[in-house]
């Protein structure tokens, strides 16, 4: 447990509309979810990971527009309740920061140290981009479509806009959401309006978005042309990689973790007693579907395939479920892996990166049973 | 209160150099407090060099630092890489607020 965090003033720190969040930063908010408290397909609200680049903008919407501008035969600026009346379209999609567990990698990476709560599932609801774009008289020779949000930077900060490729923007699952959850979008997470962009890192989905921009070439600010980039082959740990052989990050990688226990390292261990020990937790694929977790209670010498939930999406992740009975008493190393339906599985480590993307490892949790 | 005791720890813990230290810290809250809090700093653990490269973007965008090797000092002194990472803090539970 952490310790009780005092604000500026001296009381307790609080997050209007959130439980107990793990706290990186309150200004501007960047909040994790303790794994434990995610337990159920769709993440509440009120467990949400909140990640912000820049301070959260007052945005007035009554006063809020989203205009469709650039190569397009007829530019649109529409209101919430104009967009409201559009065909709205719903989907459960899991969001995650590309930078969960960055907190893991070692040499150490500058960047917000998460764990593995920078993650969640909601079902969002809104009116497809595509909709918008074909609206708006889409150039067929345009090939992104650049999201900026209200939010804006102090100085010299770069403003937050982020590039889909037009292939993406074009996916009948890709949308502008108005609600999460079933009601409206709430102020921190990007109300009244955020980009969903199924399978892909959370910096993708853009918040509190005002306008999107057609155009034949990527969006050239930091956060896109620099930031959220991985490199193309695998460098040594503590190393560096030229610009030039990185690429953006899209679609996230397999990935799966336990919630039920919900940590556990060798120096605080989860602790258990003997009987029927609940095993429970979340596997993810990107783009895939989950099609196997397997659980080892060995350190990963046998591996048994884990009971999967009947909520099956292809952009949300898969709850999953074993009861294991321990042998004895003593100190076990749980673990867990998951396949998709790409065949792709999880590395022992992930690839160290300079700047801490993509962490999937194998997760080990270390736990004791006690007679 | 706690910035007087962090100074003291600070200033403790550094013998000779608890000044620089101690000058480092005041110009953390004068030169990082307009765009974030200090909580991200206090989070991350870097090396000199990994420290140069932030304070190089942070002035890139903006930031004002004036003391800028008593800032590194100090980052080095209380979040370097050989520092052990601590626990994250929890918030309360703001729901209903």
């Amino acid at each position: 447990m952490g310790l009780p965090l005092l604000g500026q003033t001296g009381r307790p720190l609080v997050f209007p509309g959130k439980r107990s969040m793990l706290v990186h930063n309150d200004f501007p908010e960047d909040l994790e979810a303790p794994t434990e408290s995610l337990d159920s397909f769709l993440t509440p609200v009120e467990r949400f990971f909140v990640r912000q680049h820049l301070p959260r903008p007052r945005v007035d919407v009554g006063q809020w527009r989203l205009s469709v501008e650039g190569m397009v035969s007829r530019p649109l600026t529409l209101t919430l309740d104009e967009l409201l009346k559009l065909p709205q379209h719903k989907l459960p999609a899991t969001l995650e920061c590309a930078g969960n567990g960055r907190g893991y990698f070692r040499p150490s990476i500058p960047g917000l140290q998460w764990t593995k709560g920078a993650v969640g599932t909601a079902e969002w609801g809104g009116v497809r981009v595509a909709e918008l774009l074909q609206r708006a008289g889409m150039d067929g020779k345009a090939l992104y479509a650049s999201f900026d949000g209200a939010d804006v930077g102090a100085g010299q900060t770069p403003d937050f806009v982020r590039s889909v490729p037009m292939r993406k923007c074009l996916d009948a699952d890709t949308m502008i959401a108005l609600t999460m959850n079933g009601k409206p979008l709430p102020e921190i997470h990007g109300a009244p309006a955020r980009l969903i962009v199924p399978g892909w890192d959370g910096a993708s989905w853009v918040k509190w978005v005002t306008r999107v921009t057609v155009a034949a070439e990527a969006d050239k600010g930091f956060y896109f042309a620099t930031a959220y980039k991985y490199p193309k082959l695998p460098v040594a740990p503590g190393g560096a990689a030229r610009p030039e052989d990185m690429e953006v990050i899209e679609a996230m990688p397999v990935k799966s973790m336990f919630t039920s226990p919900g940590g556990g390292t060798a120096a605080n261990p989860a602790r258990m007693r003997m009987g029927r020990v609940p095993l429970a937790g979340f596997a993810w694929g990107g783009e895939n579907r989950i099609a196997r977790v397997e659980v080892s209670t060995d350190g990963g010498a046998r591996w048994l395939d884990a009971t999967l939930g009947k909520e099956d999406f292809r952009f949300a992740w898969r709850q999953w479920r074993m009861e294991w009975t321990p042998p004895g008493a003593g100190y076990f190393t749980l673990c867990v892996r998951a396949t998709d339906s790409a065949g792709r599985t999880q590395p022992i480590e992930a690839a160290w990166n300079p700047s801490g993307y993509l962490w999937n490892s194998i997760e080990r949790i270390a736990a004791v049973v006690e007679g | 209160m706690r910035a007087m005791v962090m100074l003291w720890a600070a200033m403790a813990a550094y013998g000779a150099d608890g000044a620089l230290v101690a000058k480092g810290a005041a110009e953390e809250r004068k030169a990082c407090v307009g765009c974030h809090s200090l909580r991200i700093s206090s989070t991350q653990r870097l090396s000199r060099a990994g420290w140069e490269k932030e304070l190089d973007k942070m002035a890139r965008w903006g930031a004002k630092i004036t003391e800028r090797e008593a800032l590194l000092v100090y980052l080095v002194d209380k979040y370097g890489d050989d520092k052990p990472v601590e626990a994250l803090p929890r918030s309360a539970d703001g729901v209903g607020r």
